[in-house]
């Protein structure tokens, strides 16, 4: 009875200690998202550029990866830089795609196409600590900004993939 | 014969633009106990530390944003409505954040800094259609009333809330929703390297810095 009792006891712990294994602690203290710009062809309104970078910061929030999310242009002690990062990119292309194409032909013809990279840069001394490059592909028919939050959710994927791995 | 036919199309058509009008008009939300939201901070914002600390007064706050309606909030499902001006909401929060940071002057007169601020956008932008996307901007003139100097900085404030099909929802989200844009840009306002630059470029020290021998 006792052993029975032990080993569930150690399959318990065990269970537990997985899910806490599986829960994402802070990698940076601060993370400071930019408003990405447009390569040049690029043709995406500026309220776009406003409402994915709102998307990030909520989805670096939600990551769990760094401490705080700051706003852009906000002062970080010079204590903190070292753990704090900035998260710049670029729009690289753009396709609006054809809801006609995806009706007519569908298999992924005329889905609306996004293409950035977003470079996080170490706050302390500009190292660029990697690239992600995203594509994105939607409708045609949905939001331009449905766009924006799947390339955010993209992102701070990634980020946690590189970031928590390396730690 | 044709006149009175003339008149009667003439009285027709007023009859039918006037009807449109009126039902325009009854659609158009109005602002009851209900579906008025009031915006505010739950605890202020820490201002950042500067070197020499100076103390600011807010003198006037212009809304630039265009709207002929600032304090309608969202326009579908009866409207919700702000209980008081973007302005008087937004000074609201900065001097309560700068008094908690003790940057706040008792009066203009005995201000180092001044600061006229120029309100962009406050409510709601245009979202992904699944949530409600909030942002608060302006541009703020620091001024040193001394030397009459001055420098501009730029704040932002967005905030992502959730979207909800209950009316009761949407209000809860709309207001979490715009009161975290607007502390967004309080933070983003009095923690800003944009500041600290314009404190440091505008505010000596005052009496500090002046040389002794300015003195009699």
């Amino acid at each position: 009875m006792r052993i029975r009792n032990a080993l569930v006891m150690v399959l318990l712990l065990g269970l537990a200690g997985g899910t806490a294994a599986k829960e994402t602690t802070a990698v940076f203290k601060t993370a400071e998202a930019k408003h990405f710009t447009g390569a040049e062809g690029v043709e995406l309104t500026p309220a776009f550029y406003d409402y994915f970078y709102a998307e990030l910061r909520s989805e670096l929030t939600k990551s769990k990866l760094v401490r705080e999310v700051i706003g852009e242009g906000e002062a970080v002690d010079d204590a903190d830089a070292e753990k704090s990062v900035v998260i710049t990119g670029t729009v690289t292309e753009y396709k609006k795609g054809s809801a006609v194409k995806s009706a007519l032909i569908g298999f992924g013809a005329g889905l609306r196409s996004l293409k950035m990279d977003a470079d996080v840069i170490r706050r302390s001394d500009q190292q660029n600590l990697s690239i992600f490059h995203v594509h994105v592909k939607v409708d045609p028919r949905w939001n331009e900004k449905t766009m924006a939050k799947f390339a955010a959710q993209q992102i701070a994927k990634d980020m946690k993939k590189e970031f928590a791995e390396k730690k | 014969m044709r006149i009175t036919g003339k008149l009667a199309g003439n009285f027709v058509l007023a009859t039918a633009l006037f009807a449109f009008h009126s039902k325009a008009v009854a659609d158009e939300p109005k602002p009851k106990p209900e579906n008025i939201i009031s915006v505010h901070l739950t605890e202020p914002v820490a201002p950042q530390k500067f070197e020499r600390v100076p103390k600011f007064w807010i003198t006037d706050i212009s809304d630039r944003s265009g709207n002929p309606q600032p304090m309608l909030v969202l326009k579908s499902r009866g409207g919700i409505f702000l209980d008081r001006q973007p302005t008087v909401i937004v000074r609201e929060t900065l001097e309560e954040s700068l008094k908690s940071g003790n940057l706040l002057a008792a009066d203009s007169n005995s201000a180092d800094l001044v600061i006229r601020l120029y309100l962009f956008h406050f409510g709601l932008a245009e979202g992904s259609g699944l949530d409600f996307f909030g942002k608060v901007e302006y541009s703020a003139i620091v001024k040193n009333p001394k030397t009459g100097e001055t420098a501009e900085v730029k704040a932002t404030g967005t905030f992502i809330a959730k979207g909800a099909a209950r009316k009761k929802n949407v209000q809860k989200n709309v207001q979490e929703d715009l009161e975290e844009s607007l502390k967004d840009a309080t933070r983003n306002f009095l923690r800003g390297q944009q500041l600290k630059e314009a404190v440091a470029l505008l505010w000596k020290g005052g009496d500090a810095a002046q040389s002794p021998d300015a003195k009699p």
